[in-house]
């Protein structure tokens, strides 16, 4: 199966309009991060707290803000995921005391996130305590299996880890009847419907991390990309010649530029596996481009004389196909994280979304026009031949 | 069969049957999986190694006052000055001489000037640079051997940095009681009770004009013991964590958790004597300076009986008090810098979700492959199949952790392993175009896709060295998997790929399924 027969599209030709594109995007995007909404920076790089709670009855961004609200914490970010109305996460934003040690900083949003919790736990789940009940959404193992030991000596270990299993892989347990399935003896049953309660919500993950921390982790992920494209930059120019290099690099930081722009946009955060993300946009747009060249260094022997400019577009036309079908392969791979990945997935499969088609345009409109460019400045031709 | 061939079939064999054996059967202990799929507590700290520097202070000042008065040297008292520093004051100008010898031979882990009648010791840098070096490791130490004690299954505990310590704890549920079995210093004492319990600190100091006697101090009652108020207590231990033979968890008279001990016979001496010398008054037994409970001694303790620590202990509360002192007390205070706790659902969930979506995402491109290239797109799914194999082994020979990061490494490895097949059957079909017969099509394509394979997977493996070096846990992870496949994806792409149609196409062929 043949998809173009042969292709000859003048693909240059369109690199001034492309150039201008890409420099609209980029400065759009700059001057949104850094003067208009910012870059949203996730909890890894921000500091604070980020929470996901599921609730046990449906609720909504609203009514949960509204709740944060009667205990002054109505700046807090909520957000819902997933598709069932229940799970929500929680970015609390009060500040918790900015002044103190970097420890104090830390346990300041610790606590805070233990107001965001009580809040959403309400006033019931205080009363349940004060009888003397233990929420079974929220017990740990050891101590589940230590109330039900009192009582029922010996069949402790396997009923708690029963019922844990169950609330692990259900997210929260809602009501009593659930543990039907559990295989639980009735008078265990009726036991823990007497000692426990089920609280309001189960704690699905928290983060927290210290402003310490964040600027560090910052700085390392910032000097981790700057030396991997050095590296590159050095690789490229050996291979090929500085020029390519330079262009490769050039493409990169497109790549990453473009990316976050748009990624800005959309009022996602930025954290670690967004950065895995942007890291492997760039492996991509920089497999595409090193094909493209390696074409191009194949092809200048093949035609010689030939003005570079043609020869960039006739190996982007014989390469055509190849980046249409890798590309397609790609977009079907991240369009499946896409779709079933699940919510931790979804922020880093969207960015990728955006990459790979951000990646193959870089390579025909960024790479190739740099290096174009660069000769034109840096070795006229007839001058060097005199 | 070639002989070349035949040991083309051998390696390629080889090396995919060693990756099995490494993988198989695939469950999670050969692959283990990250926190953020798995759940569980990751913490980083940090080791106030400053703590080791004054504690070393502390001791020297101790060191310099016995050694003076030894050797008779008159001076007005040494004094703290910061860390790392002391100072001698009011040496008599003819005794100079004899103290700076003394200094030469005695403390040699410190620098000295003299101005005047005052001598300033200064803590040579390269001593303290090794004493919190120290501290950092000792800290390590006492910290996997409370998390063993406590009983986790996996649990990763790595310095990182200089005086940073990440604790990964997969699987465990309560981080609040963790995070306080890691950070108590676990200092426990018993010194004798001169006054109290006393409401506040007037009230206890009454006897003695409101001063402090110079033998003693005042220390709080730890108010999660029920025992709040004011100790003056000896300001020597009677005995300490380090006396300790064995200790183990009992239920006292009350039928409440309680913590027995026994001491060792150095400590026993001593217990025996101080008790027997004390009968009727208390003896305060104190974790982190702060009273658990202050018994009064009823009678002659003998060194063989030991004793027990009560203080309204909840069960997990008195499991963790063994542990701590067990493993020995921690040489510096511990901050936390970080704190995730991954609850085991959404980690189950990731873990669902994202092998559907793998699942999906594979068979799409692979059903792609075949229909685009007919059999030979079967030669690449092939290929591709064996890739995930080696790197499923690679990751269990190097027990690498497989993270969602790591996830996206392998999606670029994948992308990169069909992108290799594709630009090598794009070739062919050029090569089959200009008219050239289907042997010698397989063998310049794919020679002429190798330059752009090489490059493009060399330059990107390069890129991930260098985020390996300096990248943290989570790119880390991503750097791992992504050169693992890489390397694989050359091996599987390009040698086994073409192993393939050496095997199958034969050399008269006149077509090919592409």
């Amino acid at each position: 199966m043949q998809l173009f027969k042969t292709p000859n599209i003048r693909f240059l030709k369109y690199k001034y309009i492309a150039l201008t594109v890409t420099a609209v995007i980029v400065l759009a995007g700059v001057l949104n991060i850094t003067v208009f909404k910012g870059l949203k920076l996730g909890v890894d790089f921000g500091e604070g707290t980020l929470l996901r709670v599921m609730m046990k009855a449906p609720s909504s961004e609203g009514d949960i803000r509204d709740l944060l609200q009667a205990v002054g914490l109505g700046r807090s970010q909520v957000q819902k995921t997933g598709t069932t109305n229940r799970e929500f996460q929680i970015r609390a934003l009060e500040s918790a005391g900015s002044g103190g040690t970097a420890e104090e900083q830390l346990e300041a949003h610790e606590a805070l996130a233990d107001k965001i919790i009580a809040a959403l736990r309400g006033d019931a789940a205080a009363a349940e305590r004060a009888r003397g009940l233990v929420d079974l959404n929220a017990i740990d193992e050891k101590t589940l299996t230590n109330l039900l030991e009192t009582s029922f000596p010996g069949s402790g270990p396997e009923a708690a880890r029963g019922i844990l299993a169950f609330r692990n892989q259900s997210g929260i347990i809602a009501g009593f009847e659930e543990l039907a399935g559990v295989g639980l003896k009735p008078e265990v049953l009726t036991f823990l419907k007497e000692k426990t309660y089920l609280g309001s919500l189960t704690v699905l993950s928290r983060e927290t991390v210290g402003p310490q921390v964040g600027a560090d982790l910052r700085r390392k992920a910032v000097q981790a990309t700057v030396w991997s494209l050095l590296g590159m930059l050095v690789y490229i120019a050996l291979r090929f010649k500085l020029e390519y290099g330079v262009a490769a690099i050039f493409t990169l930081a497109q790549d990453v530029l473009v990316t976050m722009s748009l990624y800005s946009f959309t009022n996602r955060e930025i954290n670690l596996p967004i950065i895995a993300g942007i890291l492997t946009i760039v492996g991509f747009s920089t497999n595409d481009t090193i094909v493209i060249f390696d074409r191009v260094r194949e092809n200048q022997k093949l035609l010689r004389g030939k003005p570079l400019e043609e020869v960039m577009n006739v190996s982007l036309n014989q390469t055509l196909s190849r980046t249409i079908i890798t590309s397609g392969t790609v977009f079907l791979t991240v369009g499946s994280l896409f779709l079933f990945g699940g919510e931790v997935i979804n922020d880093f499969a969207f960015l990728m979304l955006l990459g790979t088609i951000e990646g193959v345009y870089s390579t025909i409109y960024l790479s190739c026009p740099v290096v174009l460019f660069w000769q034109k400045w840096f070795k006229p031709k007839k001058a060097g031949r005199r | 069969m070639k002989k070349n061939l035949q040991w083309k079939v051998v390696l390629a064999l080889a090396v995919v049957g060693l990756a099995i054996f490494l993988a198989y059967p695939y469950d999670d202990a050969k692959v283990k999986r990250g926190l953020d799929l798995k759940g569980g507590i990751s913490l980083v700290l940090k080791v106030i190694t400053d703590d080791s520097i004054n504690m070393e202070t502390d001791q020297e000042i101790a060191r310099l006052e016995e050694l003076l008065k030894k050797n008779s040297i008159t001076f007005e008292k040494v004094t703290k000055e910061g860390l790392g520093r002391i100072a001698v004051q009011g040496v008599l100008a003819d005794q100079e001489g004899k103290t700076r010898d003394l200094f030469d031979e005695y403390t040699r882990d410190w620098d000295y000037t003299f101005t005047g009648n005052r001598a300033n010791l200064t803590l040579k840098p390269l001593v303290a640079q090794f004493l919190r070096d120290q501290s950092v490791i000792q800290a390590k130490e006492t910290i996997d051997n409370r998390i063993n004690t406590y009983g986790v299954a996996e649990p990763v505990i790595q310095r990182q940095g200089t005086d940073q310590i990440v604790v990964e704890l997969p699987g465990v549920d309560d981080p609040d009681r963790v995070k306080e079995l890691i950070k108590v210093t676990a200092v426990l004492e018993w010194k004798l009770v001169k006054a109290g319990p006393a409401a506040d600190e007037a009230t206890l100091l009454q006897p003695y004009n409101g001063v402090v006697p110079d033998d003693a101090e005042v220390l709080k009652g730890d108010p999660k013991r029920g025992q709040g108020g004011f100790y003056l207590v000896d300001k020597v231990a009677t005995v300490t964590g380090k006396d300790l033979r064995t200790i183990r968890r009992v239920t006292d008279e009350w039928n409440a958790p309680a913590v027995s001990f026994t001491l060792n016979s150095d400590g026993g001496a001593r217990f025996e004597q101080v008790t027997g010398a004390n009968v009727g008054k208390q003896i305060a037994i104190i974790l982190d300076q702060k009273v658990q409970s202050a018994p009064v001694v009823e009678d002659r303790i003998s060194r063989a009986q030991g004793g027990i620590i009560r203080g309204r202990f909840t069960p997990e509360e008195a499991d963790d008090l063994i542990i701590v002192l067990k493993a020995g007390a921690l040489p510096a205070g511990i901050r936390y810098l970080e704190e995730r706790t991954i609850g085991p659902s959404l980690g189950a969930d990731s873990v669902r979700q994202g092998f559907l979506a793998g699942l999906v995402a594979v068979v799409a491109v692979m059903a792609f492959m075949v229909f685009f290239y007919n059999l030979s797109g079967l030669n690449a799914v092939i290929a591709l199949i064996l890739n995930v194999v080696i790197l499923f082994g690679a990751l269990a020979y190097f027990k690498a952790a497989l993270t969602l990061p790591g996830i996206a490494g392998i999606i670029l490895a994948i992308g990169m392993a069909v992108d290799a097949n594709v630009l090598i059957f794009e070739r062919i079909k050029e090569e089959l175009a200009l008219g050239k017969g289907v042997a010698s099509a397989i063998t310049q394509g794919f020679s002429r896709a190798f330059t752009a394979i090489f490059d493009s997977n060399l330059t990107t493996i390069i890129s991930a060295v260098f985020l390996f070096q300096f990248g943290t846990g989570p790119i880390r992870g991503y750097a791992v998997t992504l050169t693992i496949s890489l390397v694989a994806n050359l091996f599987t792409a390009v040698f086994i790929s073409h192993l393939l149609f050496d095997l199958t196409v034969k050399k008269s062929a006149k077509k090919l399924s592409i």
